[in-house]
């Protein structure tokens, strides 16, 4: 195996693609535009003008791609990885093989035709990933990951405590290449989690968006029969009923509600189709000291995440998950791309998995018992007293736009909206709750949407107790540990607590987390 | 207020780093952020009263009482943000406390909404002392420590003497150990 490692030629056209791409656009939408108006003659003839002037932008471009792919040099040291570029501004990047938060390739079907791949390497800082390498041989991804990890282990098991790796039930498995299967999802597991999760009308909306901006659907309303009397005086007849000029247009609800009742099914159905492709045959694989997921039909993804880099794992079920018996597990790590980002599927340890099979998956990544039989504590027995009262304000805000639209009426709707704010909040601070023991500080909240949130002690960062006028009245308090990558859905904030519980609580957390040393 | 001033003893004693007292910030702090009040105070009503003379111009038909009445308002106005600046430090001051001891720094705040926040010393990346101009002219300085995490990336602790937050920075230093490999 050579010590340096050069990039695929093919990475040549791939970089230049993704320029071309950011020309794309433009582009396209010059040649719409141009083609309209009267078209002044080019140095190529039939194409105008300007956009045959664009094409000199290419130049700078390929003279770019062309020095990235002869000057990169990608070499493995004996601690570090050692990227090197640039002809004039010559760049040499060193990563330490610790540092590495989880490695991943992407290969999408021009990728897997030229059996290369791109490679994503995350470290801790920041929000983007450290090194994106575009792209290289498919043997010299194999190569890198055997030597990554391989560089890591060895001084890893030699040094460190072994509790800390999350070892777990598993006896400590060598970090040879036997990788034992933790979970496959079929593709009747993929099509339900589409259902579930119904990700169809971000499809639906960008696929829109895109015709429109390509002027496609211009006159398509035209061509649907009846547009005119059920679309455009829809609005009107409804406005003429609601002032009591009209009758009330009750065949125009049923055709909106039938109309709704398809577009939602659509989108479930696409939504099943998009899940299937995507995440065609998950797999998630435990190799040593890593897991490894993979998926994708036509685009390919494989994420390594090194077991000790996993920050905090959630568990997240709605009503249909429940339903059904499923549930999801998403982890978090130092290096996650996005903060915040829910649409990124290369967090997910399990999309859909069922609920009695999550203890056993869990053990693998974080070292915490069963989830529904943890000993839980509740929050403040006066929490729902405080709680109520700011749902019942926003019924109140609710109400008070509703008396424009309907008058008397919205003392009818009254029963309704503060009942269901009642038993929402109810059942919310009845689901709240938190655990900690010497590994591991949980929480739990939600209630049509239940979600779990697992931290590893030796990941917290820091503690505060914040405690509200509200709060002080009450004598309560809210606990947050903060974690890396933690984001609004995934961090620990317990609120409620009873200041007496939370206070001890929080010296406990600090203390500990003070004893251990941090390990990215 | 003086009160809780002597309690704990002034910052300008300079202390050991690692203490388990918890200590005010430098009671110079007060004078500082009054300063930079002051500033405040004095843009917010300059830049009201240009509005009030723009109204009164534009609405030239507007009646004496009515002219009288909204500078009567600006000057109730500059008033409260005047007295807001001068007040609001010694509150903020008196409830702000920090605690460096072996297991960290702990910083303790909020006049209404209250925080106690903890980081590790091992879980310090780096600190920095910043200083600036005004600062420099009080001989304060405020202390930034970097932790890896999200909420608390970043935590702040403005109104130390310069000396202190230079020695606490130096405590809170990551320690040379073997990290992570």
């Amino acid at each position: 195996m050579p010590s340096e490692q050069r990039l695929h030629p093919a990475a040549i056209l791939f970089d230049l693609g993704r320029q071309l791409r950011n020309f794309a656009l433009p582009g396209v939408l010059l040649l719409f535009t141009s083609s309209r108006g009267r078209a002044n003659e080019g140095p190529i003839p039939g194409v105008p003008g300007w956009s045959a002037w664009m094409l000199l932008l290419i130049i700078p471009a390929m003279v770019m791609s062309l020095t990235r792919y002869l000057s990169f040099r990608l070499r493995y040291d004996e601690h570090e990885l050692v990227i090197s570029q640039g002809l004039f501004f010559r760049s040499e990047r060193h990563v330490p093989y610790a540092r590495i938060q989880n490695l991943d390739a992407v290969q999408n079907l021009v990728h897997r035709a030229l059996q290369v791949v791109e490679v994503r390497i995350e470290t801790g800082g920041g929000s983007e990933a450290e090194a994106s390498i575009r792209v290289l041989p498919m043997s010299a991804f194999h190569e890198m990951r055997r030597r990554v990890f391989a560089g890591r282990a060895v001084p890893a098991a030699a040094g460190a405590p072994a509790a800390d790796d999350g070892g777990g039930a598993v006896p400590a498995a060598a970090t040879g290449d036997e990788a034992e299967t933790l979970l496959r999802l079929s593709p009747r597991d993929l099509m339900l989690y589409g259902f579930i999760e119904s990700r169809g009308m971000v499809l639906i909306g960008a696929a829109y968006g895109a015709l429109w901006e390509m002027g496609l659907l211009e006159g398509f309303w035209d061509h649907v029969p009846g547009a005119g009397r059920y679309g455009r005086s829809a609005i009107g007849r409804v406005q003429a009923a609601t002032f009591g000029q009209a009758a009330f247009p009750f065949e125009l609800l049923l055709i909106a509600l039938g109309g709704l009742l398809a577009i939602l099914l659509f989108v479930r159905f696409a939504s099943m189709v998009w899940a299937a492709i995507r995440l065609h045959a998950f797999t998630v694989t435990r190799s040593g000291d890593d897991l490894r997921t993979r998926f994708g039909l036509f685009t390919r993804v494989t994420a390594t995440i090194p077991l000790h880099h996993v920050q905090t794992v959630t568990v997240r079920d709605g009503v249909l998950h429940r339903w059904m018996g499923r549930t999801s597990v998403r982890v978090e790590t130092a290096g996650s791309d996005l903060q915040g980002d829910e649409g990124s599927d290369r967090q997910w340890l399990a999309p859909l998995i069922a609920s009695e099979k999550v203890t056993a998956f869990l053990r693998h990544v974080i070292p915490v018992g069963d989830l529904e039989t943890l000993a839980w504590e509740a929050v403040h027995p006066r929490a729902f007293a405080r709680a109520v009262k700011p749902a019942l304000a926003g019924v109140a805000v609710f109400s008070g736009l509703l008396v424009p639209l309907l008058g008397w009426w919205t003392f009818a709707t009254l029963p309704v909206t503060i009942g269901w704010a009642v038993l929402a909040t109810k059942r919310q601070v009845a689901h709240l709750g938190w655990y900690a023991d010497d590994e591991v500080v949980a929480f739990r909240s939600g209630w049509l949407w239940r979600r779990v949130t697992v931290a590893r002690v030796t990941k917290v960062q820091a503690a505060a107790v914040h405690a509200s006028p509200f709060d002080r009245r009450a004598g309560m308090a809210s606990l947050r540990v903060d974690t890396a990558g933690a984001s609004a859905v995934r961090r620990i904030d317990i609120p409620y607590l009873d200041e007496a519980i939370a206070r001890p609580l929080h010296a406990r957390l600090v203390a500990q987390a003070a004893e251990t040393e941090f390990r990215w | 207020m003086n009160g809780l001033l002597a309690a704990d003893g002034a910052g300008t004693a300079t202390p050991p780093p690692a203490d388990p007292a918890l200590r005010a910030l430098d009671p110079r702090v007060i004078l500082l952020d009054r300063a930079v009040g002051l500033i405040a105070t004095a843009i917010v009503a300059g830049a009201t009263l240009v509005v009030t003379i723009i109204v009164q111009a534009v609405a030239d038909d507007l009646a004496l009482w009515m002219r009288v009445a909204i500078e009567v308002a600006w000057v109730a106005f500059v008033g409260l943000v005047a007295w807001h600046g001068y007040h609001w430090p010694t509150r903020t001051y008196a409830h702000t406390r920090y605690r460096v001891d072996d297991q960290g720094i702990e910083i303790r705040r909020g006049v209404y909404w209250r925080e106690v926040v903890n980081v590790p010393r091992s879980r310090v990346q780096h600190t920095d002392v910043t200083q600036g101009p005004i600062d420099r002219r009080f001989g304060l300085g405020t202390l930034v420590i970097f932790t890896a995490g999200t909420d608390y990336a970043r935590v702040e602790l403005h109104g130390l003497e310069h000396g202190d937050a230079l020695r606490i920075r130096t405590y809170l230093l990551p320690r040379a150990t073997p990290d992570a490999v």
